[in-house]
C-alpha cells in the first residue's frame, strides 16, 4: 500500500472518529480492480476502502455543490487541479468553509481508453502540469515537492489557432453535431452548480430542446463563456464524453484569454472573484 | 433455410446494390469510436467494428423527431406531418441491439402504436453481424438469454470476420434483401465467444420489489452525476419530452431524448419532484428494466450489452448492481460488504427531506 494510500485513510478515520465531517468523498477501487471511482466513507471502516493512485481522474469537488448535499459538513479528498475547483467555488461563495479539503501530492493522472486498451501515458492536463502540491488544503497527506518550471498550458491549442475562423467553425460543427446533450460534461463539472441551467431552462428558453447542431453549438458556446475564467483545467468534461467531443480545448482557449486580458488564473485566489462576474469602473468601455 | 455463405468482396458488391436502392445505414468510425451513419462510400463501413457507442435505436426513435409543422396561412394554421420515411438498411447491428428494438417494439408498436417509429420499423430492414469476440469487457447479453450469434431479432444474420461470412436468413424481407448476392451454399456457424460475465438476473423483478426502500440506494447515488449517459446510450431506454419550437418562422412540434436521470425529468408545474433524490432517480433505471416493464410488457427492458457500465463517468455497473439485489440484506452495498451508512446521515438524503 503506498504512503499516499495509508496517509489519507489515516486522516479520514481521524476526521470521521472525531465527528469533524458527517463523510468524506474520495476514491475506492472500482468494479474492474484497476480503476478508481469515487467513494463515500461515512464510518471509520469504510475509511479502509479508500485508495490513492494514477487512475484517480474524478473530480471529486463537484460532490460538494450538489443540491442535495446542503448543509452538511463534508471532507473531500482533492487533487492539486481539484483544489483549484475548491478555490473557485469560495471565491465564489459557493459555500461557508464548512468542507474539509484532504490535498494528496499528485503523481499524475494516466490516460484511459475506452477500447479496452488501457494506455499509460499520462492525461493532457498532467503532460503540462506545474502544480503537484496542491495549494490551499486542510491537510496534506504526501510529501510536499519543490515545483519545476512553469509550462506551457496551451500548446494543445496551437494547430486550432493556426486554423481560419471559417475553417474553426466548421471543426466545431462537426463536433458539435455529434453532441447528444447527455449533459454528462455538466454534471461532471465542479463549475457548473446552477440550480437551473441556461441550458435546460423553459421560461425564458435560451436553448430549444431540439438535440440538433444549431442547439448543440448554443449550449457549447455558453457554457465555455460562462466557464472563462473559472475553469480550472481538469479536463474531466472532456474525459466523460460519450462521443468524443474536444471540449478541453474549448475550455483550454477560453483561459487562454481569460489569462492574456486580466491575468487571472481560475483556481488560484480565493479573494477574488473570476473577472468576468466581476466590473471594474476602470473597464468602462467608451462607447460613443 | 440451410447456411450459405459470401465473401467479403462478395458482401461489399452486395452493399453497392443495396445502397443504390436504400438508405444503408451502418457502423462508421468517427474520432475514435463507432456510430451508425448514413453510407455514402461502402469503404467506410466499419466491417469489424466492435460496438457502436450511440446504439442504432436512433434510427428508429431518433434524439430529435419532428412529430408535425405549423404553418402560419392567412387567418389560418396548417399541420404538415414530416416527410415520409425512405427505405433503410441497417447494416452490421449487434444480436443485443436487434434485441432491443424487439423490446421497443412492445412499446412503440402496442396499440395504439406510434405512427412515426411503425413508419420507419417496416420500411427498415435489419442485418445483423454477429459478434467474433466479446466487443465490450461489460458485454453480459448471455445472462439475458440473448447471446453474440443470436439472429431472431434480425432479417439477415452474418456471422464471420476477414474473408467469408456465413449468412443465416431469418425473414422474408431478409430473403428479398439478398437477391442479387452472391451467396454460396455450405456456409458454417463459426464458434460462439465466450463472455467473461454470466450475471444473475433471475429473480430480478422481486428482488427490487423488496429492495424499493433500502438505503442501498442512497449509497449507489452518492456518487452517480445525474447525467443522462446511461440512459441516451441505452439501445432500450425510450423516454423523450415533447415540446414545441419555433424554426424560423414557422412552429415545429418535437419529440426528443430525454432521460430519468435528470432531476428535471420529473419535475412538476408548481415545483413538485416525485422523484427528488438521486437515490430514487438512479433506483427508478433499474427498476423500470427489470420490474416495471417485464410486468407490463412480459420482458427485461435490458439486453446486457454493458453500455451503461462501460461508459458511465463514475462507475455504476449494472453488473455490480444485479449481484448486489441478489444478496442485498446481508449485502447493502459493494460485494461483501456490510457496511451501512449510518442514521440521522441516510436519513439526511432521504426523498422526504429533499422535496420538502
Ligand atoms: S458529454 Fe458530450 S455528448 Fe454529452 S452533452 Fe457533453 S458534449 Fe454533449
Ligand atoms: S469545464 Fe471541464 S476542464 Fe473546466 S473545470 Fe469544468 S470539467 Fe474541468
Ligand atoms: S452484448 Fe453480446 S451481442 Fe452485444 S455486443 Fe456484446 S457480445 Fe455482442
Ligand atoms: S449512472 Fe452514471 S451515466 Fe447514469 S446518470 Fe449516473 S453518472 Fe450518469
Ligand atoms: S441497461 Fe445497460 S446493459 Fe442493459 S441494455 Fe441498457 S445500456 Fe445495455
Amino acid at each position: 500500500m503506498s504512503d499516499l494510500v495509508t496517509g489519507i485513510r489515516a486522516q479520514v478515520r481521524d476526521l470521521l472518529a472525531r465527528r469533524r465531517v458527517e463523510y468524506v468523498v474520495g476514491y475506492e477501487t472500482g468494479s474492474d480492480g484497476v480503476n478508481a471511482r469515487p467513494f463515500f466513507a461515512y464510518t471509520t471502516e469504510e475509511a479502509d476502502r479508500l485508495v490513492f493512485d494514477n487512475t484517480c481522474t474524478h473530480n471529486l469537488t463537484k460532490y460538494l455543490v450538489e443540491p442535495e448535499r446542503r448543509g452538511s459538513t463534508i471532507g473531500v479528498v482533492v487533487k492539486p487541479c481539484d483544489a483549484r475547483s475548491l478555490t473557485v467555488l469560495l471565491a465564489e461563495h459557493k459555500f461557508p468553509r464548512d468542507v474539509v479539503a484532504i490535498g494528496v501530492v499528485c503523481p499524475g493522472i494516466v490516460q484511459r481508453t475506452r477500447e479496452g486498451g488501457d494506455g499509460e501515458a499520462p492525461q493532457a492536463r498532467c503532460q503540462v502540469c506545474d502544480q503537484h502540491t496542491p495549494p490551499a488544503c486542510d491537510i496534506l497527506v504526501g510529501e510536499a515537492t519543490a515545483e519545476g518550471p512553469v509550462l506551457d498550458q496551451f500548446a494543445r491549442l496551437a494547430p486550432l489557432e493556426a486554423q481560419s475562423a471559417a475553417e474553426r467553425s466548421a471543426f466545431w460543427s462537426q463536433q458539435f453535431e455529434r453532441c447528444l446533450r447527455c449533459y454528462a460534461c455538466r454534471q461532471t463539472c465542479p463549475q457548473c452548480y446552477c440550480d437551473e441551467c441556461f441550458a435546460e431552462a423553459l421560461d425564458p428558453e435560451w436553448v430549444g430542446v431540439r438535440i440538433g447542431r444549431a442547439e448543440n453549438w448554443l449550449f457549447h458556446a455558453i457554457r465555455c463563456f460562462h466557464l472563462a475564467g473559472r475553469c480550472i483545467g481538469c479536463d474531466e468534461c472532456e474525459r466523460v464524453c460519450p462521443v468524443k467531443i474536444p471540449l478541453g480545448l474549448l475550455n483550454r482557449k477560453l483561459r487562454k484569454e481569460v489569462l492574456d486580458r486580466f491575468e487571472y488564473r481560475a483556481g488560484t485566489r480565493s479573494d477574488e472573484r473570476p473577472p468576468l462576474e466581476t466590473f471594474r469602473k476602470e473597464e468602462k468601455l467608451d462607447l460613443a | 433455410m440451410t447456411a450459405q455463405r459470401i465473401t467479403r468482396q462478395g458482401l461489399l458488391d452486395w452493399l453497392n446494390g443495396v445502397a443504390a436502392k436504400a438508405t444503408l445505414i451502418a457502423p462508421v468510425r468517427v474520432e475514435g469510436i463507432y456510430l451508425f451513419r448514413p453510407i455514402v462510400k461502402i469503404e467506410d463501413i466499419a466491417l469489424d467494428y466492435s460496438q457502436s457507442t450511440v446504439p442504432p435505436k436512433e434510427w428508429l426513435f431518433p434524439r430529435s423527431d419532428t412529430l408535425f409543422t405549423i404553418e402560419r396561412l392567412d387567418r389560418a394554421y396548417e399541420l404538415k406531418p414530416p416527410a415520409a420515411a425512405g427505405p433503410r438498411v441497417l447494416f452490421g447491428i449487434r444480436p443485443c441491439d436487434a434485441r432491443a428494438l424487439a423490446i421497443l417494439d412492445r412499446l412503440f408498436l402496442a396499440e395504439p402504436a406510434d405512427n412515426l417509429y411503425e413508419e420507419r420499423r417496416q420500411n427498415t430492414v435489419l442485418v445483423g453481424l454477429a459478434c467474433a469476440r466479446q466487443q465490450l469487457p461489460e458485454c453480459f447479453c448471455t445472462s439475458l438469454g440473448g447471446g453474440p450469434q443470436e439472429a431472431a431479432n434480425v432479417d439477415v444474420l452474418l456471422a464471420g470476420a476477414g474473408e467469408a461470412y456465413t449468412v443465416t436468413v431469418a425473414t422474408e424481407k431478409g430473403q428479398q434483401l439478398l437477391s442479387g448476392a452472391t451467396l454460396r451454399d455450405g456456409g458454417e456457424m463459426p464458434p460462439a465467444p465466450s463472455l467473461s460475465n454470466q450475471v444473475p438476473t433471475a429473480g430480478m423483478a422481486e428482488r427490487l420489489r423488496l429492495a424499493f426502500n433500502s438505503s442501498y440506494w442512497q449509497r449507489l447515488a452518492d456518487r452517480c452525476l445525474g447525467c443522462k449517459m446511461c440512459t441516451y446510450l441505452c439501445p432500450t431506454c425510450h423516454c423523450f419530452d415533447i415540446r414545441d419550437c419555433d424554426v424560423g418562422g414557422h412552429a415545429e412540434r418535437v419529440r426528443c431524448w430525454d432521460g430519468c436521470q435528470s432531476a428535471l425529468f420529473t419535475k412538476l408545474a408548481g415545483g413538485h419532484n416525485p422523484r427528488a433524490s438521486k437515490a430514487a432517480r438512479l433506483r427508478q433505471f433499474y427498476a423500470h428494466k427489470y420490474l416495471y416493464f417485464p410486468e407490463r410488457f412480459g420482458v427485461t427492458q435490458c439486453v446486457g450489452c454493458g453500455r451503461c457500465a462501460h461508459f458511465c463517468p463514475v462507475n455504476i455497473d449494472i453488473r455490480e448492481t444485479l449481484r448486489d439485489l441478489q444478496t442485498l440484506e446481508v449485502c447493502p452495498h459493494g460485494s461483501g460488504e456490510t457496511a451501512r451508512r449510518r442514521e440521522p446521515v441516510g436519513a439526511a438524503f432521504g426523498d422526504s427531506r429533499a422535496s420538502a
